[in-house]
């Protein structure tokens, strides 16, 4: 048991740095990308608003193994995409298929819960700013993004957590992560209970860390709100 | 008929203890729908490498020996039900069915080899050195769990090992030029150079058997009940007599085109 946990630690730890690496860049790719989905979506033209619902009808409705195999297996087999140097690039590698295809995923769930934070500023203190005389750029950036973000961010945590969970999908195109070498592991040693033990508890790891990170910056967020006692409703406050 | 009164005969006295090979019978039990390694016809007659390397073996030991055609899932269930004495199969040794019944040596072993695209660097290697050492960094296809990847990862540590579920999967990389080669039995790849996706890649000439390294498995080997190593022990002699001799060799020539047999130590 001991030799087994010596055995497999390591090469698990290798594999917690690309389920880390996978969940970061496609992250950060798709909180950009749905944020901007967001925004058409609320945006006055049909256009941007309807192809931004399809969008995320399209990439919440199908499986995220679907999506993986269709950008791994099925774009490969397209000539317009390899002969295309740059697109090429991107899908001939597991990792940056499986970023690709984990980021326009998170994008579409992002557009969403962003949406509704938009949605939840209330109409009078965009009037307001209006009235001071902020550009839309600004009214963005000071008003409507800062309220927004509050009320999106414990969905946002959610998500967040269902896109590590996701990046073990990943697996099934040859990438070595987490899930990947545990697979690994268990046609060498047999020892399927223990591995896949000690990978279930490597992801847990993961998300606790992140759940940490999440609710450390909402209480941040939400600083002026909120009392010393997390999660309560202001008391009144009476003068002295 | 004969051949099925035979078989009932079979379930009878296998029910009564498995000393078969001592009075003069051997029962082996075999899949009967794998050419060219076991093919039975109407009639229930067997034929095939298995069924020539059955009545070498039977002819060696002296005894008659007759088939029990079964489905290839059946059999070690089947065997240790003892139902028949034997399992000659193809049946591969591996660790997890050593745990259901025991085998006898390797008597047969397809080649282990290297696809690669037509012309590249990879394909006009000779020597199975130089093509370990010229894995380094390349992007080599292996189908997971296989004694192929276990081969690989010990033998050439500094590939970029891709595993695979299945092997169409690795088909299809390997057809998209997302790996350099691949490596599993000659047959399998046999399969996918007739494919039209195959058509630009070719063998790497060099042929790797478990005897370069033993991670690659034990071959194929007949399969004895546990606790008949009496049986085992005869067996076992008589494949090491008939691999030497060339008989095994002979079969195999007939039904492969090229000798599989596996050298007995």
């Amino acid at each position: 048991m001991i030799d087994l946990i010596q055995l497999a630690v390591p090469v698990l730890l290798k594999g917690l740095w690309v389920t880390a690496a996978l969940t970061f860049i496609s992250v950060l790719i798709g909180f950009n990308l749905g944020l901007g989905l967001a925004l058409m979506r609320l945006s006055s033209s049909w256009l941007l608003s309807g192809f931004a619902k399809y969008y995320s009808t399209v990439f919440r409705g199908t499986p995220l193994l679907v999506q993986i195999f269709l950008f791994y297996y099925g774009l490969g087999q397209l000539s317009l995409i390899k002969d295309n140097a740059a697109l090429w690039w991107v899908i001939s590698d597991g990792s940056r298929c499986a970023v690709l295809a984990l980021a326009l995923n998170t994008a579409a769930y992002t557009s969403e819960i962003m949406r509704g934070g938009l949605m939840s500023v209330p109409a009078g203190l965009i009037e307001a700013a209006q009235a001071c005389g902020m550009s839309r750029v600004l009214r963005f950036r000071r008003i409507e993004f800062p309220l927004a973000i509050r009320q999106a961010l414990p969905a946002y945590g959610n998500e967040l957590i269902l896109v590590v969970k996701g990046t073990s999908l990943a697996s099934t195109i040859t990438v070595l992560e987490i899930t990947g070498y545990a697979k690994r592991l268990m046609s060498q040693t047999f020892a399927i209970f223990e591995i896949f033990a000690i990978a279930g508890i490597l992801y847990l790891v993961i998300n606790l860390v992140l759940i940490a990170v999440i609710r450390s910056i909402e209480r941040f967020l939400m600083r002026m709100r909120r009392d010393p006692a997390m999660g309560r409703a202001p008391r009144a406050r009476t003068n002295p | 008929m004969k051949l099925k009164v035979l078989t009932l005969l079979a379930c009878l006295a296998g029910s009564m203890g498995s000393a078969l090979a001592a009075e003069g019978e051997l029962s082996i039990g075999t899949e009967g729908a794998y050419p060219p390694w076991s093919m039975s016809d109407a009639n229930g007659n067997v034929t095939g490498f298995d069924a020539d390397v059955g009545a070498l073996l039977c002819t060696k030991l002296a005894v008659t020996c007759h088939f029990v055609v079964q489905a290839f899932d059946g059999l070690i269930p089947a065997l240790k039900a003892k139902r028949f004495d034997v399992i000659i199969s193809g049946m591969s040794i591996t660790a997890d069915r050593k745990k259901e019944i025991n085998f006898s040596v390797g008597y047969a072993e397809l080649a282990n080899m290297f696809v690669a695209a037509k012309g590249s660097d990879l394909a006009a290697i000779t020597d199975v050195d130089t093509l370990l050492k010229s894995l380094d960094g390349k992007k080599v296809g292996v189908q997971a769990g296989t004694t192929h990847a276990h081969f690989l990862e010990k033998r050439a540590p500094n590939a970029d090992l891709k595993t695979y579920d299945t092997l169409d999967q690795m088909q299809i990389d390997l057809a998209s030029g997302r790996i350099d080669t691949a490596f599993a039995d000659q047959s399998a790849l046999q399969d996918f150079l007739d494919k039209p996706d195959g058509k630009n890649f070719q063998l790497v000439g060099v042929e790797i058997k478990s005897t370069f390294d033993p991670t690659l498995g034990e071959g194929i080997g007949v399969g004895i009940a546990q606790d008949n190593t009496e049986l085992k022990a005869k067996i076992d002699k008589a494949l090491c007599e008939l691999i030497a001799d060339g008989s095994v060799g002979k079969a195999s020539q007939k039904w492969f085109k090229t000798d599989i047999s596996r050298p007995c130590k």
